[in-house]
């Protein structure tokens, strides 16, 4: 350490290359859409100075506050959805259960198709007349229950959700998997000749062991949910009216289709906001557990 | 020893990949490359005057779908590549949605290529303030009401100055049905009145068929092919123009009624329940399928149903019906010209003679008859072969009523937007007319 403190330039030597890019492609945008939310601005003519008019009109604008509302459903699904999920998976496939090898493969190939495949794909599974749910359905009598999943307001966000909480299913099965590895065998055995049984081991010992890689990918899972935008793009694109639309999706149309680069900053300086905030505030609620 | 030698095959097998990802993209950069010998003037032979300077045109289309017209465009990009060695007209080809919203994009970032397929109106318009278009006011004149009426460059003009010449009319109002299946229903022939429309469709659905296949997912379908005939039949064709003015609401009864329509068809569960997920492809589907009796669709679907349509189906092609009560004429269609090409204002100076003369190749009189022949309206005056089609003379008499605006050329980007979402509303029942039309009307006084 005092060796790294009497070599200061070094650190920053170090680190200029990635804090060079950082600042160009991150920073430096950020800051030019704080400006532009300030704009009204098409995109093409010169923009003119209008104040906080955008945000007084994003605080009216409900589809703003559903889109912000989907996101919040999209995070909780990824939290609540993935990494119980994966956990559990995680679990049974660290155990001497035959066929793991293929089992963690299977479980880890979504994450390794494009998004657009997954998307079209789904899509087709959500089809209303010759999907793949509903022809099931139908073919066991329980019509009543086959929807119109993608097109119905009820559905539509719930459908959205498992495909992404399946999508990511697999990465966090690895990751939990590399951790489980690292639980010392020493360990269980003690506490296997102590009596303890399957269960009681999960709880007591593992979990608590790997619950530095839990929070780190609960951390991953609200970054990544905040900036959903792909599969939704090509499942819905926001639609039908709005029912799935999130707040990048609805910024990128707001922006790209409808020629309000000032609004659409607005939206995205409203999206840093939102994201910093949780994140600090994820952060935050985490390291006290961890204490 | 065991250890070390996982180890060193691991090491390999990673090398291994990255050998072959770089293998791949060297491959796939390569392919870029090897133009380059083809374009060096050749040595050998009889070439004795000088080679012409090499210019590359970086141009970008639609024309990568089933529509009859892409065809026949496509047919003429390559004939020029032949026969203009020395121009190479480098090609970028999307699906019609992605297009329209990357071209914005490109044009507000000034990353357009040389040349690009534009629609008129509201859509052209931006690009135009932005200065991203280049006036082709020189070449227009060339066509100006020889092979073109002036009537039929109106649309590619903005603020007096030309900015494209169109390849083809486009109606975006066709009703395609089936006639077997509305025969079953006890129609001989098409209804007359939007009452009588509205009696048909229950029969349809008792016969346990979709009356109406509708793929909305894009959002425009609703938008651009139903509601600016339909919205026409109610509030006549100077309305648009009126309520940007302001001299008209959006809030007045005839434009609501218009949006009424789609709810009355709604309610009659006219359309398939699964309207807004899917795309215009796949209503095309369903009704070569035969789980429709009609869809509703533009003139430029024509060729892809013919085309999938079975031998045994026939097709029967009419216009929405006149609307009791309604202001407008029962016989316009909305219509527009499309496809007309547009040279960025960045080019090359080197570069626009080139374009030119591909505009000139493109949009020439060989073109519009190759594409009547297709089926296809054209805006140029040239004469209908005496051998057309049945098909062809319907669709010529079926669009001869009058043109109607189309909604989207006239309206902001922003108001189509408003209006597009608030169709699919009015289906999933989530909006009522009266609230979509107070909220164009707000958007409008912005």
């Amino acid at each position: 350490m005092h060796l790294l403190n009497r070599n200061k330039w070094l650190i920053w030597l170090g680190i200029s290359p990635s804090l060079i890019v950082y600042t160009l492609f991150c920073m430096i945008p950020i800051g030019i859409s704080f400006y532009y939310s300030f704009q009204n601005w098409d995109g093409f003519s010169d923009p003119s100075f209008i104040g906080l008019d955008n945000f007084a009109a994003l605080m009216k604008d409900q589809v703003f506050w559903s889109s912000l509302k989907n996101n919040m459903f999209v995070l909780l699904a990824s939290v609540l959805g993935q990494i119980p999920i994966a956990l559990l998976f995680a679990l049974l496939l660290n155990g001497k259960l035959r066929g793991a090898k293929f089992f963690r493969t299977v479980g880890f190939l979504p994450v390794a198709i494009s998004t657009v495949i997954i998307s079209l794909t789904w899509n087709m599974i959500y089809n209303t007349q010759y999907g793949l749910i509903n022809t099931l359905l139908k073919a066991v009598g329980l019509e009543q229950l086959a929807h119109n999943w993608l097109g119905d307001q009820k559905w539509a966000m719930l459908a959205v959700c498992v495909t992404i909480v399946w999508q990511y299913v697999g990465l966090y099965l690895v990751i939990f998997l590399a951790a489980l590895q690292n639980v010392p065998a020493e360990t269980l055995e003690a506490a296997e000749i102590d009596g303890a049984t399957g269960f009681v081991k999960t709880i007591k010992i593992i979990i608590p062991m790997i619950w530095g890689t839990i929070l780190v990918s609960i951390i991953l899972c609200i970054s990544g949910s905040l900036k959903t935008f792909d599969l939704i793009y090509v499942m819905t694109n926001g639609g039908p009216a709005h029912t799935t639309d999130v707040m990048a999706i609805y910024m990128f149309n707001k922006t790209f289709s409808s020629f309000q680069y000032g609004y659409g900053s607005a939206i995205s300086v409203a999206i840093f906001v939102v994201s910093l905030l949780l994140i600090s505030v994820a952060s935050r609620l985490l390291k006290v557990k961890e204490d | 020893m065991k250890r070390s030698h996982t180890v060193i095959s691991k090491a390999v097998s990673i090398m291994l990949v990255l050998i072959l990802s770089v293998g791949l993209t060297a491959c796939g950069s390569g392919s870029n490359s090897s133009n380059e010998p083809e374009n060096k003037p050749s040595n050998g032979g009889t070439a004795t005057e000088e080679p012409a300077k090499n210019v590359e045109l970086t141009f970008w289309n639609i024309w990568n779908g089933s529509d009859a017209y892409m065809g026949v465009l496509n047919d003429k990009v390559s004939e020029f590549q032949k026969e203009n060695p020395n121009i190479k007209v480098k090609i970028e080809q999307m699906p019609h949605d992605q297009y329209k919203l990357k071209l914005k994009a490109s044009a507000a970032g000034r990353q357009l290529p040389d040349m690009f397929v534009v629609w008129p109106g509201a859509e052209l318009k931006p690009m135009v303030d932005g200065n991203t278009v280049l006036p082709i006011d020189d070449l227009a004149a060339e066509y100006k009401d020889k092979l073109i009426p002036s009537a039929n460059l109106i649309d590619y003009q903005i603020d007096g100055k030309q900015y494209a010449i169109p390849n083809i009319v486009v109606y975006t109002h066709m009703i395609y049905y089936d006639k077997d299946i509305l025969a079953k229903a006890g129609y001989s022939e098409f209804p007359k009145t939007y009452a009588e429309f509205k009696e048909m469709v229950v029969k349809v659905r008792d016969l346990g068929v979709t009356p109406i296949a509708l793929g909305n997912k894009g959002q425009w379908v609703l938008q651009s092919c139903y509601i600016s005939t339909i919205g026409d039949r109610m509030t006549g064709s100077d309305f648009l123009v009126k309520a940007m003015s302001g001299e008209k609401k959006f809030t007045d009864p005839e434009f609501v009624g218009g949006l009424n329509v789609i709810k009355e068809l709604t309610d009659l569960k006219a359309f398939n329940e699964d309207m807004n997920t899917i795309d215009n492809n796949q209503h095309l589907d369903y009704f070569v399928q035969g789980k429709a009796a009609m869809f509703v669709e533009g003139t430029w679907s024509l060729g892809g149903v013919q085309e999938k349509l079975p031998k045994d189906r026939n097709l029967g092609l009419a216009i929405f019906p006149a609307v009791e009560g309604g202001a407008g004429n029962p016989q316009a269609l909305s219509g527009v010209t499309g496809q007309g090409v547009a040279i960025n204002k960045d080019i090359d100076p080197g570069k626009l003679d080139a374009a030119r003369q591909f505009i000139r190749f493109l949009s020439s009189e060989d073109t519009y008859n190759r594409l009547l022949a297709k089926d296809q309206l054209v805006p140029a005056t040239v004469t209908v072969p005496s051998d057309a089609s049945d098909t062809l003379k319907q669709l010529i008499s079926l669009t001869s009523g009058g043109v109607a605006p189309v909604y989207d050329a006239v309206l902001t980007p922003q108001l189509t937007e408003i209006i597009n979402n608030g169709l699919q509303s009015i289906t999933m029942g989530t909006k009522s007319p009266e609230e979509v039309a107070s909220e164009l009307e707000a958007a409008k006084a912005k």
